[in-house]
């Protein structure tokens, strides 16, 4: 089995979340993604919770460990032109640059996108700010929550009588964006194969979360209309929503698509046949009667049992899982979705899996995620040619911290 | 080799895009960066064609706007592919393409003898990538699902929404999204690989393992600790970080960051710099401690101070006050807000296009902007069949040929 990406490298100054999430999918598909760290100015994931044994640590964090899978770590301080010089080099030899931080923040390290080009013809250099390369909001900074604010996933998830209620995650930090920057890059790549040059990416955070709410902001833009909150309920579908199972806090998750599936709900539920429930129409008009109905039933079973019986008997329905319960599931593990990599000091830790198999080639992460510096010797020693002796000067000198 | 400036980035690369359940956002991320994408629809069309909402006043297979926003840059084949012929019609498709892009029940593919084992045979570089519920395989594979509840069993769900009600879904099908960007991902590396020669993939995703990467960090809290994460809408997720409502709706501030205090000093200072009654208060080291910021009373100082003077100002000059001192400060904003950002004016984010009957469709434009092989919008979403003809010439099939296929009802 082979790996897709072998062969590919990326220098990659990402850090935090989006950024280390788009270079976790290329690690796991095979590139060899050094990420450039430095001990002065960590990757704030380090140092954030969840820990091992609930021990802060900069090597013991779960948040980070499960972004950062598949990757060497060098800390390089290119601060020191020293430091620079060996960015230089390794950037020179490799297919593809990232970082996410602010525009101008490369620029002044020397490492914008002109300078780099400068290394390397066809070099990819791709970056991940918050609102884009130029524009009137460049500067501004942001995180997942604060985009899912600026982009309507915030204002359109919850109930119309309460606050918004948003994902309660930086949900575009770990889908939408790593998802397209990905692909762009990959897109890239080729073009890089097929004619030799490189090419700027410039992505804004913003842009792809937007993209994912497509149809919602035609709706405004065609037609006017302004779309908000509604909770759980599903346009066209009822019932459709979420409903109170036994136990503590367990719920599932029930979409009647047609008339047929209806039938089936209201047999399993023991529902009394309502003529004027039968068709959609009528049950659109009954929804929240109807969900009534649905919810003093359902309260009583188990979620998962539940979950079975609707299935078995043709119903979509989906229990709502919580971290235990997807660690646990079934499906997942006949996907091998949960791999545990021995990390040095975490020992033996859960990650995710790409969602993605290939018939033909390996999918999962090939290792944990690195120490803060694990592969700063072997890098300078393997790709820059550096002896011993000097590795150990430049490392007490502070270049290599 | 030589360069060709310009080009697009996905030039020569052939797409089948079979519309499916999970729609067809995937087969979109390779047309628009120029890849030639192939729509093959049924009979009565792809099922996003008959989604809400549509085209106000309006209710023709042209009218939705989601089948128009995710089919920008295709063509379109009406083709029966439950009839003999429309099978021998793909196949021969196939073995011209790259990529076949794919979202039926597992084992509706090989029912019609165009499943992976069948296609590669044809075309040993092809990949088949087969977008579903849960996978190929597995004790679930078999179940039906929707974008609802997906969000449930990827465990995104548990973790949006109010403490005192159900757990909410998110906005937008992200269950559907995620699955189609991931595939997009996976295909692409797929297509790259095999272009330096080797055989082509079955790519098989789950769109409910998609969703269990939104789960940030909630597994490692239970791997790590032994906690399970739950949900905190209408609360600050720790003081200082949440939802507050403000004089014309609501914004989102994170004065707590991430894993550090360092926003925490500058909010502090510009509370103070405004004179908020009682904001001094932040000063005192406590407020550096994220074991008290979790604490109801953190919350409850800091809203009781801070909640009359964000009800004082929009959202914009909220956000304006925010901007000014690097705080991240963001309005809760609404689709007409969003239309309105002279950043995305700036960057000429929204695009316009005409639909078949000449509506203006303005739309989201371009996700990242690559300096050489720019994303382009060069034609509306096909109607259904408006290029069954030049496919099939492209295929090989004559007029004759085509006019037969046509009166068997294997093509429109």
């Amino acid at each position: 089995m082979r790996s897709l990406l072998a062969g590919v490298r990326v220098i990659d100054f990402s850090w935090i979340g989006a950024g280390s999430y788009t270079t976790k999918i290329l690690a796991d598909l095979g590139a060899d993604v050094i990420k450039i760290e430095s001990s002065q100015r960590l990757d704030t994931l380090r140092v954030t919770k969840p820990f091992k044994d609930g021990k802060p640590g900069v090597n013991r964090s779960g948040y980070f460990a499960d972004r950062n899978s598949s990757k060497r770590s060098i800390t390089l301080n290119v601060k020191d032109p020293r430091g620079l010089d060996m960015a230089k080099r390794l950037i020179a030899d490799a297919h593809l640059v990232t970082n996410n931080f602010t525009p101008g923040v490369m620029d002044k390290l020397g490492l914008g996108y002109d300078a780099v080009r400068s290394l390397s013809e066809r070099i990819v250099y791709a970056s991940m700010s918050m609102q884009g390369a130029e524009g009137p909001e460049k500067a501004d900074l942001g995180y997942g929550l604060t985009i899912a604010a600026l982009t309507g996933l915030q204002h359109m998830t919850g109930l119309p009588d309460r606050e918004p209620a948003g994902t309660g995650t930086n949900y575009p930090d770990h889908i939408p964006n790593p998802g397209h920057t990905a692909f762009a890059i990959l897109a890239a790549l080729r073009h890089q194969r097929r004619t030799g040059r490189g090419q700027y990416i410039d992505l804004a955070q913003m842009e792809p979360t937007l993209a994912f709410i497509g149809p919602s902001l035609m709706n405004y833009l065609v037609n006017g209309v302004i779309d908000s909150r509604h909770g759980n309920a599903r346009p066209g579908h009822a019932p459709s929503g979420v409903y109170p199972c036994a136990g503590d806090d367990r719920w599932i998750a029930i979409e009647v698509c047609d008339d047929a599936q209806w039938e089936k709900l209201a047999t399993v539920l023991g529902l009394a046949a309502q003529a004027d429930w039968a068709t959609m129409q009528g049950r659109l008009r009954q929804r929240e009667a109807i969900d009534a109905e649905v919810a003093k039933r359902t309260a009583t079973h188990d979620m998962s049992a539940l979950m079975r019986t609707l299935q078995d008997a043709g119903v979509p329905a989906g229990a709502v899982y919580d971290a235990r319960d997807v660690v646990n599931d079934p499906q997942l593990e006949a996907r091998g979705h949960w791999v545990s990599l021995d990390h040095p000091e975490m020992g033996p830790s859960t990650y995710n899996s790409p969602p993605y198999r290939f018939s033909h080639a390996h999918s999962e992460p090939s290792s944990p995620a690195p120490l803060l510096g694990q592969h700063t010797a072997e890098i300078c020693r393997d790709l820059l040619g550096l002896d011993d002796a000097t590795i150990e000067k430049l490392s007490a000198e502070g270049v290599l911290a | 080799m030589t360069s060709t400036p310009n080009a697009a980035a996905l030039a020569g690369i052939t797409v089948l895009d079979v519309a499916g359940p999970l729609g067809n956002y995937c087969g979109k991320l390779f047309a628009d960066l120029g890849a030639r994408v192939i729509l093959v629809e049924p009979p009565e069309g792809a099922p996003t064609r008959h989604l809400e909402p549509r085209i106000a006043g309006r209710n023709d297979p042209d009218s939705s706007l989601t089948f128009q926003y995710q089919n920008t840059n295709k063509e379109s084949i009406a083709l029966d592919l439950d009839t003999a012929a429309g099978q021998e019609i793909f196949r021969k498709l196939a073995s011209q393409a790259s990529l076949v892009i794919e979202s039926e029940q597992p084992g509706v593919m090989a029912r019609r003898g165009l499943d992976f084992a069948a296609l590669s045979k044809l075309n040993a570089s092809l990949t088949l990538t087969s977008i579903t519920a849960f996978g190929q395989s597995g004790p679930f594979s078999h179940w039906l699902a929707t974008d609802l509840t997906a969000m449930g069993m990827g465990g995104m769900m548990y973790l949006a929404g109010y403490p005192d009600t159900a757990p909410m879904v998110a906005c937008g099908e992200q269950a559907v999204g995620a699955a189609n960007v991931f595939a997009g991902v996976a295909s692409m590396a797929a297509v790259y690989d095999a272009e330096a020669g080797n055989p082509g993939q079955h790519v098989d995703v789950s769109m409910q393992e998609c969703v269990v990467l939104g789960m940030e960090n909630a597994v490692q809290f239970y791997d790590l600790e032994g906690t399970i994460r739950k949900r905190n809408a209408g609360t600050q997720r720790l003081a200082g970080t949440g939802v507050f409502e403000c004089r014309d709706g609501y914004i989102y501030l994170m004065a707590g960051g991430v894993g550090s205090n360092k926003f925490w000093a500058v909010t502090t200072d510009w509370l103070v710099a405004e004179g908020v009654a009682g904001a001094e208060q932040f000063r005192e080291p406590c407020w550096l401690d994220q074991a008290f910021l979790v604490t109801e009373e953190a919350k409850q100082r800091f809203g009781a101070i801070f909640t009359p003077f964000a009800r004082s100002l929009t959202k914009s000059e909220l956000h304006a006050k925010g901007r000014e001192r690097r705080i991240p400060l963001a309005p809760i904003s609404d689709t007409r807000d969003i239309s309105q950002s002279p950043q995305r004016e700036y960057r000429g984010y929204f695009v316009d296009v005409k639909d078949a009957q000449g509506a203006t469709l303005r739309m989201p434009g371009a996700p990242y902007k690559l300096s050489e092989t720019p994303w382009a919008l060069r034609k509306r979403a096909p109607r259904l069949g408006e290029h069954t003809q030049e496919v099939l010439a492209w295929a090989g099939f004559t007029q004759d040929q085509q006019q037969a296929l046509r009166q068997q009802g294997a093509v429109q």
